[in-house]
């Protein structure tokens, strides 16, 4: 069982190698092939001519395209993503810098959107052939067309503007010492001793997450309520109801362990689209992760950092992707005998 | 065709989320007459006025003014022209990628359908936000190069989707009927797998729609969208934010705009879905 798991890590990841090769490769020519000049971006704006022209010898522009790429490859694979024109800083430690707090946003998130969409599910569910029905049915299509950057919008004018219940903007409240040990601001401010640092980074980070929370809760509520419908049409079910259990047991103890499977792979996938949606709640709430790097990489025009952040975020989604098949492998008991 | 799309007109969900859209739909389009003002109009002894209605608003600015002085009501109307355009093109234009490319993938298959499926898991991999953001880099900002974006990342949900509905209809005898009546692969296509299809391709081009206003909006929001002269909800969004405690409204106003026009298109997606769906409608639903 565990070795058909590693099995199966292996494979994916193997797979996964070319796509992250043509995928970088695509990024690369079309950020070269872009009417920006990094060399002359690099330099004073005073530079002459041949300023510019020995930049580029230097930055090895002048040379062919895929001479170029394989040079890049080169480095990345030795841990060199190039350096940011903008911020003068190597690109990889502008994204390794960045990560942790975007990977606790999505966290956070993504733990909203599990509590949601379950409750909710279940709701929706137990509304079934009542007078609320359609009213429910209505709402959970209302959420599902409202995306996280509406949700970040909507939150932040209600708790933020109207109510002032919640800070808006940034990791923590300025003034507060930021420790930097892994780089999770949650998990950091606990190893300093800091309570007011942890709670003041908790409360900033209540609005961003729940508003990516709240755009992916509704797909997974629709889900499981369709789940328990399918699971409901199985014999067992009705077994089940015939032994005398109430119906609660009957939903609790039978049906939800059955309809949480398709659920919880669907929820995996969600966590891959849900990364990336960090970038515009990050955006909206000037929280200091990856997604607020990139889009000023992208004011900028900063081809390397552009390339090093497109890069992070194809990685992870993979990586996240692959991550769940396991994990349904070891959930599901159907597909463990072979 | 007639029977499905008629039988549609009589969900409500589709007439409700219709008429939604036909309100936008002309504030967008005759904009010039129903703005009371031009909007880049600019009066800077009247910034950042309250809506009407409040203690001191103006009359002349119903909905109250931005930060340079402009008629928030007059930029929310030729705002809704940019957000109907990008939404109407770029969704037109997905769709006939997409769908070209499914048609072709689908009835074809084997090497095609390999290619092209392939093509789509690339492109597919990277996070559209990312994509999108890294193509209005090279595209530069303007109103036609945001179409243009959406189109390029958004071609993939048409081409998968139908893809798999593609390859159900080809099976069917009635399409193996038509190649031994001696129609071409065209002809059988188009006239045979493409009426099937249909219902799938009007719900996913409403439900793009809905994406594309929303895609524009945070282009626009982020400044990677729309040129500066051009009214755009996501432009008003990103100013009203640095303004937010002096005028709520002004953010309140183009988030609500962009809330109702999604919530039309998926509104009519989702009508279309159900009474389109003729599985089912033959179960009786």
């Amino acid at each position: 069982m565990i070795a058909t798991v590693i099995t199966l890590i292996a494979r994916r990841l193997l797979a996964a190698i070319p796509i992250l090769l043509i995928v970088s490769a695509l990024l690369f020519c079309l950020l070269r092939t872009l009417p920006v000049d990094p060399a002359a971006m690099s330099l004073p704006p005073n530079a002459t001519i041949a300023e510019i022209e020995a930049k580029r010898r230097e930055m090895g522009l002048d040379r062919p395209l895929p001479e170029q790429y394989v040079i890049w490859l080169h480095g990345a694979l030795h841990g060199d993503l190039g350096q940011s024109i903008q911020l003068r800083r190597p690109a990889g430690s502008l994204v390794t810098a960045t990560l942790p707090a975007t990977i606790q946003l999505a966290v956070a998130a993504m733990v909203i959107a599990g509590a949601l969409g379950f409750g909710g599910g279940l709701l929706l569910f137990h509304l079934r052939g009542t007078m609320l029905e359609p009213v429910a049915d209505l709402v959970s299509i209302l959420l599902l067309s409202i995306p996280e950057f509406l949700w970040g919008l909507i939150l932040l004018f209600v708790f933020g503007v109207l109510l002032r219940a919640l800070p808006f903007t940034g990791e923590v409240a300025p003034g507060l010492p930021v420790p930097h040990i892994s780089g999770f601001l949650l998990i950091d401010s606990l190893l300093i001793g800091h309570p007011d640092v942890f709670y003041s980074a908790c409360r900033h980070l209540v609005l961003p997450a729940t508003a990516l929370g709240l755009a992916f809760s509704p797909t997974i509520m629709r889900v499981l309520r369709s789940s328990l419908f399918d699971v409901y049409h199985e014999e067992y079910i009705q077994q089940a109801r015939l032994r005398g259990l109430s119906e609660r047991q009957v939903l609790l103890g039978h049906a939800l362990k059955n309809a949480a499977l398709p659920t919880l792979t669907l929820a995996g996938v969600q966590f891959g689209i849900l990364f990336s949606g960090t970038l515009l709640v990050e955006v909206i709430y000037s929280y200091p992760g990856m997604g607020n790097l990139m889009v000023d990489a992208v004011r900028n025009a900063d081809l390397p950092l552009i390339q090093a952040i497109g890069l992070t975020y194809c990685i992870v989604v993979l990586l996240i992707n692959t991550a769940v098949d396991s994990l349904y492998l070891v959930l599901n008991p159907k597909l463990r005998v072979r | 065709m007639k029977g499905p799309l008629a039988h549609s007109l009589r969900s409500p969900k589709v007439l409700i989320a219709l008429s939604m859209i036909f309100c936008i739909a002309t504030c967008a389009i005759f904009a010039g007459a129903v703005a009371p003002h031009e909007p880049g109009e600019q009066n800077l002894l009247a910034i950042l006025t309250p809506p009407e209605w409040m203690p001191g608003g103006d009359p002349n600015y119903p909905l109250g003014t931005d930060s340079l002085g402009r008629c928030v009501l007059s930029r929310l109307i030729y705002g809704a022209r940019t957000a109907m355009l990008v939404a109407f093109f770029a969704s037109l234009g997905a769709m006939i990628i997409g769908s070209v490319l499914a048609h072709i993938s689908g009835y074809f298959g084997g090497a095609v359908d390999w290619v092209i499926g392939r093509l789509v898991d690339i492109w597919m991999s990277f996070p559209p936000v990312i994509l999108s953001l890294i193509l209005m880099v090279g595209l530069g900002i303007g109103l036609g190069k945001v179409i243009l974006a959406i189109i390029l990342v958004d071609w993939t949900r048409f081409c998968r989707v139908l893809r798999s509905e593609v390859l159900v209809v080809t099976r069917h005898e009635y399409v193996a009927a038509a190649r031994l009546l001696g129609f071409t692969h065209r002809q059988t296509i188009v006239r045979e797998v493409l009426p099937a299809t249909l219902p799938l391709l009007i719900t996913l081009l409403s439900l793009e729609m809905a994406i594309a206003v929303v895609v524009e909006a945070i282009l626009s929001f982020v400044g990677l969208g729309v040129s500066a002269d051009q009214p755009a909800w996501g432009q008003m969004i990103a100013d009203a934010r640095q303004y937010v405690y002096q005028s709520p409204s002004n953010l309140l106003l183009p988030i609500a705009a962009i809330c109702f026009t999604v919530m039309a298109f998926n509104l009519l997606g989702d009508g279309l879905r159900r009474s389109l769906d003729v599985r089912l409608m033959e179960t009786g639903h």
